[in-house]
């Protein structure tokens, strides 16, 4: 490198009118070994700055676990919404019969009428007896 | 946003809010805990980071706000605090040579005022573009070559001053 180039970046470095890529030819040429000798003074200054860099943080950031959170709320919400789908599918799998199902509920609406009839008249039947019991205490009281 | 999407943005930028933290702070103790603070703040809002063009940016500014309010307050608490940065065996691991240079630079960019001292941390050392500076502190292109000027020009200074003693 020309030792007028570096010095006239040098000079446009302390102006802070120097690019990066040219701030780096001013790096590079103070890490190197070959620094002239008027201008070894300048040399801690970029290998400071360089150097500078090189430092880092230890300590790990710990965050929150906020967003465990957030999905166990999800997670209610998605159970929930599973539970009414369960019970809306069941209450339209009820309606929605078969034919056959449908024939074979409404044979046994019809049965059960049927055989509702038939025990009110037995029941009038019984009725009947209860009179003829009331026959059969006097004519038990007669005939002893 | 998840955590690990959040920490693969913002993670990168760490060690240059630290070392930002640091050169305002002093302390390497205060430092890791304004970085920290920041990360804090910044998963809190982690839904808003996107609008921001850059995060790295956005996080800069955010330190650089966290800092200044530390130090306002220990200035207004009067609090006088004794940095004492003791050296563990990562330091001595590093060439002495090599920490010397480091220690002399920073120790003359802790008199500049803050503003030159955050301009020319992020200039010389983190190397971000005029016109990312002037996003991250809010301060105009030409107002920052400014700045930076006078910064150099005062390091300049007190280095030859140093380098001077040594030689005489």
């Amino acid at each position: 490198m020309e030792l007028a180039k570096i010095e006239s970046l040098l000079d446009s470095y302390f102006e802070g009118e120097t690019s990066l890529d040219q701030e780096n030819i001013l790096r590079d040429y103070f890490s190197s070994d070959n620094v002239a000798p008027h201008l070894i003074a300048y040399q801690g200054l970029f290998v400071g700055l360089k150097n500078a860099q090189k430092e880092v943080s230890k300590r790990e950031v710990s965050l929150p676990r906020a967003s465990t959170n957030s999905s166990k709320w999800w997670l209610g919400i998605a159970a929930s919404l599973v539970f009414l789908i369960v019970i809306v599918g069941l209450q339209f799998s009820e309606t929605k019969m078969t034919n056959q199902e449908r024939l074979a509920l409404t044979e046994f609406y019809k049965t059960k009428e049927t055989l509702l009839l038939v025990s009110k008249s037995f029941n009038k039947g019984t009725q009947e007896i209860a009179v003829l019991n009331q026959f059969t205490e006097t004519k038990n009281r007669i005939f002893k | 946003m998840e955590q690990k999407e959040f920490l693969n943005t913002i993670l990168p930028c760490k060690d240059t809010l630290y070392r930002l933290a640091k050169r305002l702070l002093v302390s390497s103790d205060e430092a890791e805990d304004a970085v920290q603070e920041v990360f804090l703040k910044l998963w809190k809002g982690r839904d808003k980071i996107h609008h921001y063009r850059s995060p790295e940016a956005f996080a800069v500014t955010m330190t650089k706000n966290y800092c200044l309010d530390r130090l306002k307050s220990r200035q207004a608490s009067n609090l006088q605090i004794v940095h004492s940065n003791y050296k563990n065996s990562d330091n001595i691991e590093r060439s002495v040579e090599a920490n010397e240079g480091v220690e002399l630079v920073t120790k003359i960019m802790q008199t500049l005022p803050e503003k030159q001292k955050m301009i020319m941390q992020l200039r010389d050392i983190e190397q971000f573009e005029f016109a990312e500076i002037a996003q991250m502190l809010a301060i105009n292109e030409t107002a920052i070559r400014v700045s930076l000027s006078r910064a150099r020009k005062a390091v300049r200074e007190q280095l030859m001053k140093q380098y001077n003693y040594g030689v005489s």
